[in-house]
């Protein structure tokens, strides 16, 4: 455990301060770019509209830009080089607009530890919770990162 | 209602993404504000013991997303996707992304469907995705 001085249980259950995000059609279009989607919806308002949408629609996985402007607290004494994606989830209840601004909370939920044949980890559970101004929840995303021990490698082709 | 493509269980779709490059790499890390040296640092990477840059996991995701809006059709709407990252991605990698039906509910008419991303046939990602009929999509 050493090599895990960094990670603080004590914070299981808060919050980083509340955030909030506008959501430019611009950062839509630049994201649909950079995962190589063309799908028109992203671009083409006039397009989303015939389709009954308000406007441009963000892509699935956009809620993944909504980041709070300092690092949380839980994050912020972390090694970025040993962290890795894990799992990520995302509950809608209606899709992402260009236009919309949004409340945003990222919630510590879970620190567990792991074991593998590769060595120690820690998961790093967060939840972020998106809603509209009305206070209507608009999404949830669960964003799990694997934070690998000092001693765990990922060389060439290996799983991490 | 609208449904592109998938209708029933074991009906499949597939997309090909790549060969990733490190300018994709650079562009997601723009466009998503995840700067994680990890991902575009080549001795960085390597120092953190990870045999080079590997890619963003969520812009892998982003992948199986854009298969399932394609699979289903851009007027249908996602309600949830979950997936879960199993090995890591690299530059040059080739990514095939394949959404299978396992279920449609009734009377609701949820599509449940599995979501498979593989770089020459080792699995990069396993996911799920929920997919609303278009008539509800709208609030």
């Amino acid at each position: 455990m050493s090599d895990r001085a960094d990670i603080d249980r004590s914070l299981i259950g808060s919050s980083a301060a509340p955030f909030a995000v506008e959501v430019e059609k611009g950062a839509i279009r630049r994201f649909a770019e950079a995962i190589g989607d063309t799908a028109a919806i992203y671009f083409d308002e006039a397009f989303a509209r015939s389709l009954g949408y308000r406007g441009i629609v963000a892509p699935p996985t956009f809620p993944t830009t909504f980041r709070p402007p300092a690092k949380p607290a839980w994050i912020r004494g972390l090694d970025e080089g040993r962290i890795l994606a894990g799992e990520q989830g995302f509950r809608y209840q209606r899709p992402i607009f260009a236009g919309d601004r949004l409340q945003c909370e990222l919630r510590l939920t879970d620190m567990q530890d792991k074991r593998s044949s590769k060595g120690d980890m820690v998961l790093i559970i967060q939840d972020l919770i998106v809603t509209a101004p009305s206070g209507d929840m608009v999404c949830v995303n669960r964003r799990v990162v694997i934070y690998r021990g000092q001693t765990v490698t990922l060389a060439q082709g290996a799983t991490s | 209602m609208k449904r592109a493509g998938l209708h029933k269980p074991g009906d499949t779709f597939s997309i090909r993404r790549g060969p990733i490059t490190t300018t994709q790499l650079v562009m997601y890390a723009g466009a998503s504000g995840d700067f994680n040296r990890i991902h575009y640092d080549y001795p960085f990477a390597v120092q953190k013991g990870l045999g080079g840059v590997i890619a963003h996991g969520m812009l892998t995701m982003a992948f199986a997303a854009s298969c399932a809006v394609e699979a289903f059709g851009q007027a249908n709407r996602i309600s949830r996707l979950d997936a879960r990252f199993t090995a890591p991605v690299r530059v040059g990698d080739v990514v095939d992304v394949t959404a299978t039906v396992v279920e449609r509910s009734t009377p609701d008419d949820l599509i449940e469907a599995t979501l498979t991303a593989e770089v020459d046939g080792r699995v990069v990602l396993k996911g799920v995705v929920e997919v609303a009929p278009a008539a509800e999509a709208m609030p």
